[in-house]
């Protein structure tokens, strides 16, 4: 290595890194203050069998809040039910997403607007989204059931949440509908951000508008379904607002998530440990899933 | 795209059929995003007595504003609530809580407006070290701040309390400010990194050799440009503030510090309050947050466009 | 730390163990000046205020009121303990307590005479359900019992002149409502998983003379009287369809919304419902909701269930005598007489028609008043003296409470037989009480 070479870019790299550490500094002070020790704390808890009934007991347990968990058959239940939700959430999600992001990217009078409009689910705080829904599914006095009725689609109230095969679907419904209009923008911007000399190619080659979708856009798109699918999966697999809010796990157990799970576990059941080490398994889940996530949509698309 | 196709096919029937198509889409589109908001208010200017009917009344037949007139009167002082011994779950009743909806919206404005201006100040720089700065560890730094928001806010609950008190801040409107920093700002730095990334290094170069430090590179350089990513970005952090319900709902003690959507929740879990009052409570919630996102919009997919999606 | 008087001092040592389990400091004296920390839920909010406001201004004690939505206040009181806020005293639910007493939240009170000589006064199953390991946690806020309660003139047009004496013939009269075209399903009851369906569940199993855990705490929730009563239940739904399947997420306050819109015939309540419904301000039926006893089994009895909340204290103060006395005195004031007379009680009474623990009210002439407006007085002290304390109170509660919901709810719904379902209970009851 030739030393004039070697001596800038140790020069060069000081300095860098100085200005880096100081432009970092703020963030990092906050990270570390309000951040780090709960993050700590949690792990540290989850070796612990620490339930607050029995606060003289508090034995250091090592991996057994992680292996009683996952021997339990309740949990996985509650990991299939947190799979079907987050399935049927963002293929709904990608497939309404790209319809809307198709619409508008095309020009029309009338398109602000709509564009406008849209942002207003993705903008309602969840607490208030919960409350319209819960509202909108009233069995007795719902928007649901008054519209079914009215138009004729169902001749007697029909019972929503309360039954069991409904209630997922349902609640992702509800959490779809919050979540479309910031995946469609994000598909919207990938969409616009296709060179046009793609299509044109493709229509030097006389493909349809259809198969141009499907063959030029479709593929460009990969990167924005890859990023929409990803966010939605980690939403989805940790959504908890909704779960509380209409249903509290029920009937019968059947909105019974893993993120619903962590919050009886540690809140009702008071046991601290379980609940930790259940909330970092699915944290662990969350990041295994974003890495296949990655790993199969890059290959595939 | 659009304008081509209608170059390459200027035949009237296919451009009638795709203005049909489009505006059905749109009306479509339309009523999916807006039917379940417009029933929130419909429901919310209704009587104690409309709200129960069947089948329900879309457009009321009595329209009333009289929670709302509760809110604000009680809220700005000038009405008290229904003295006692009247029931309280008919309509036209208002609820003590009712004075305090307005307070605890001043107080999400507040908390709201310093997350935004805290995640600027403390997000932007660490972005653009981590977007053009190659020093060890950066990828590192990356994967760190993201990885703070892996856990289940449901675990943190305790542990976040017990800092709260260590800091000597329960009970203030700081909590939430420190609190809601923290949990934004990976997501800020995210955002604003993809976007600053996306910037050609030869601005950067450029500004060095004329002898601009770091920090005035991003200063005069960097930040003018990034306006859009910095208005979507403070858009996420308001809302995200905005809505945030779990941390506020421990924090907070007393109305001086409680935020709308814990009234809104207490509201929904008191065994005395009416349907139409319940609602009115969550349109003002909606509106605020509704507001800024439509005034904003078009910043959001510019904010994003050289951000998050790399083509 | 300061001496402390042997009641509390295991409930302080316990408070200390469990912050250094979470490796805390734990501070358990309160400065005398500090003023006392009162926690409630946010109800009759101005009442307490008002109420606090003449303590202090009587006393001259300082007090720091706060509130919490209640459907998330037992989960932000377990915050603020472990992470030790200031709190004095606290509204807390009958079903919290034993798991807030072995937590070592909150301290007995037996060594306030004063106060404990309130129970002479008070219902039975209210002294009871404030009872822990031998030793009484605190003091009335409001008592009420699980209520049946009908439409008057719905059943008159359907030709009954008076109302069922029992579940048989409360089949039989919701099935001649139905068969007239009256209403759809004449029976609501609330099955939701929510708070009130322990209570809704137990009103069914004590009136069909049914217990759900016996004296030693041993589980009969799977036994005949109690399988009957789900048995009638699941036949509601299913088999004479008087009961809506949509049962399962009707909670309490709809059932109220229901009855008050026409659209019920019969409806298990809190009694204290009787007033909204009786209220032509709020609703259609005003003046038509009469109060009749609970129905009886095939083998069972009048009996009912009742609840209590109560205000209970921390044993931060009790940390101090002086301290120690001032919490006594802001506990009577609420839960005891306040000037010498039920006053708090009375105004809660006037102003939210809630009910109370102290028998001895009933025979007072403002409060047969307020309750005669609505109601029959006498009626409803009757039922009272039939009510009984929820059985299945333990540490394990809310996680036992889970499972049972999810089991009846099963049934209901026709995905597991009641005698499955009520196994299924049993048995977590059992493995529950098992790990302590």
């Amino acid at each position: 290595m030739a030393p004039h070479s070697g001596e800038a870019r140790l020069r060069g790299v000081t300095y860098d890194e100085r200005a880096a550490a100081g432009l970092l500094a703020a963030l990092a002070v906050v990270l570390m203050a309000v951040t780090a020790f709960p993050i700590l704390y949690s792990l540290w808890i989850s070796f612990y069998g620490l339930n607050l009934r029995r606060p003289n007991r508090v034995p250091f347990v090592g991996l057994d809040n992680y292996a009683h968990v996952l021997a339990n058959p309740q949990f996985w239940d509650s990991v299939g039910r947190t799979a079907y939700f987050s399935a049927i959430t963002v293929v709904a999600v990608l497939v309404l997403a790209t319809l809307i992001a198709v619409l508008l990217d095309q020009d029309f009078p009338g398109r602000r607007i709509l564009s406008a409009c849209l942002l207003i689910p993705w903008a309602i705080p969840s607490v208030a989204n919960g409350l319209m829904w819960k509202w909108i599914y009233d069995s007795n006095y719902g928007a649901l059931n008054g519209l079914l009725m009215q138009v004729g689609f169902i001749s007697s109230a029909t019972i929503w949440l309360g039954d069991s095969a409904k209630t997922l679907p349902l609640i992702a419904n509800a959490f779809i509908w919050k979540e479309v209009p910031l995946a469609a923008i994000l598909l919207l911007v990938t969409l616009k951000a296709i060179p046009a000399d793609l299509y044109s190619a493709a229509r030097v080659d006389g493909a349809t508008a259809f198969k141009r979708f499907c063959h030029v856009t479709l593929p460009a798109m990969r990167p924005g379904f890859l990023l929409v699918a990803l966010y939605e999966a980690m939403m989805a697999v940790r959504h908890f607002d909704l779960f509380f809010l209409l249903t509290e796990g029920g009937p019968g157990g059947a909105s019974d998530v893993v993120a619903w799970r962590i919050y009886v576990e540690t809140f009702r059941n008071l046991s601290f440990g379980t609940g930790a080490a259940m909330s970092y398994i699915l944290a662990i889940a969350t990041l295994l899933m974003s890495y296949g996530l990655i790993r199969s949509l890059a290959q595939k698309l | 795209m659009s304008r081509d196709v209608i170059m390459v096919r200027p035949l009237l029937w296919p451009r009638l059929l795709r203005g049909a198509v489009l505006a059905v889409a749109s009306v479509v589109l339309l009523a999916y995003v807006l039917a379940p908001v417009f029933w929130l208010v419909s429901s919310s200017v209704q009587t104690e007595r409309e709200i129960v009917s069947i089948p329900p009344h879309w457009i009321p037949d009595e329209p009333t504003l009289q929670n709302f007139k509760a809110i604000f009167l009680t809220g700005l002082g000038y009405a008290q609530p229904t003295p006692t011994g009247v029931d309280p779950t008919s309509g036209g009743f208002i609820p003590s809580v009712a004075g305090n909806l307005l307070p605890a919206m001043g107080n999400s404005f507040i908390v709201s407006i310093a997350v935004v201006v805290l995640n600027l100040l403390v997000g932007v720089p660490a972005a653009y070290a981590i977007a053009k700065i190659r020093f060890r560890g950066r990828n590192m730094a990356l994967y760190v701040i993201l990885a703070t928001r892996v856990i289940p806010d449901i675990a943190l609950v305790v542990p976040f309390f017990l800092v709260v008190r260590k800091l000597g801040m329960l009970d203030s409107l700081g909590s939430l400010i420190i609190t809601y920093l923290a949990v934004t700002v990976p997501f800020s730095v995210f955002v604003l990194a993809s976007f600053f990334e996306q910037m050609p290094d030869d601005l950067d170069r450029a500004a060095r050799v004329d002898g601009c430090s770091r920090l005035q590179v991003l200063l005069r350089v960097f930040l003018p440009l990034a306006r859009p990513a910095l208005v979507a970005v403070g858009l996420f952090a308001f809302l995200a503030s905005w809505n945030e319900f779990l941390l506020a709902l421990m924090f907070t003690q007393t109305a001086a510090s409680q935020t709308l959507p814990i009234i809104v929740a207490g509201i929904t879990s008191d065994f005395t309050v009416s349907f139409s009052f319940l609602n009115a409570a969550g349109v003002l919630a909606v509106v605020p947050p509704v507001l800024l996102a439509v005034i904003f919009e078009r910043y959001i997919v510019s904010g994003l466009t050289a951000g998050a999606v790399k083509g | 730390m300061p001496t402390v008087r042997s009641p509390s001092r295991r409930s302080v040592l316990q408070l200390g163990a469990a912050s250094a389990a979470l490796g805390l400091p734990f501070i358990g004296r309160a400065r005398a000046a500090e003023p006392l920390g009162f926690a409630t839920w946010s109800a009759a909010v101005d009442q307490v205020k008002a109420h606090l406001a003449s303590f202090e201004k009587k006393t001259g004690v300082a007090t720091a009121y706060t509130n919490a939505p209640y459907a998330q206040y037992r989960e932000t009181m377990i915050t603020k303990f472990t992470g030790g806020a200031p709190v004095d005293m606290l509204w807390v639910s009958d079903a919290w307590l034993p798991e807030f007493a072995q937590a070592g939240w909150i301290a007995p009170i037996d060594r306030f005479k004063q106060l404990t000589a309130y129970n002479a006064e008070t219902s039975d199953f209210c002294n009871q359900s404030m009872m822990f390991e031998g030793k009484q946690y605190g003091l009335t806020y409001y008592t009420d019992y699980m209520g049946f309660l009908y439409n008057a003139e719905i059943l008159e047009k359907a030709g009954f002149t008076k109302p069922p004496t029992t579940w048989a013939e409360v089949t039989e009269q919701a099935a001649a409502i139905k068969a007239k075209g009256l209403l759809e399903y004449p029976v609501v009851i609330g099955m939701a998983q929510e708070s009130w369906m322990i209570e809704f569940i137990s009103a069914l199993v004590f009136s069909h003379g049914g217990r759900m855990v016996d004296d030693a705490g041993k589980p009969v929730m799977q036994d005949a009287k109690a399988e009957a009563a789900l048995q009638w239940l699941v036949d509601a739904v299913q088999k004479d369809k008087i009961l809506s399947p949509g049962c399962v997420q009707t909670g309490e306050l709809e059932v109220l919304k229901t009855a008050s819109a026409g659209r019920a015939a019969f409806v298990l309540l809190p009694k204290y419902r009787l007033r909204v419904l009786n209220d032509p301000q709020q609703s259609q039926v005003a003046g038509k909701f009469k109060q009749a006893l609970m129905p009886m089994g095939a083998n069972g009895t009048h009996a009912t269930v009742g609840w209590m909340r109560f205000y209970g204290v921390t044993p931060r103060a009790l940390a101090t005598p002086d301290r120690a006395d001032n919490i006594a005195k802001l506990m009577e004031w609420f839960g005891g007489k306040a000037e010498g007379e039920y006053r708090f009680q009375k105004t809660l009474l006037k102003d939210l028609a809630l009910g109370f623990g102290i028998k001895s009210l009933y025979g007072d002439a403002d409060v047969r008043r307020d309750l005669n407006a609505y109601g029959d007085a006498d009626l409803m002290a009757q039922q009272q003296d039939l009510a009984r304390k929820k059985d299945t109170i333990a540490p394990w509660f809310g996680e036992w409470n889970d499972t049972n919901g999810t089991a009846w709810q099963q049934a209901v719904l026709g995905k597991a037989t009641p005698a499955q379902a009520l196994k299924a209970s049993a048995a977590k009851w059992t493995e529950l009480k098992k790990a302590g």
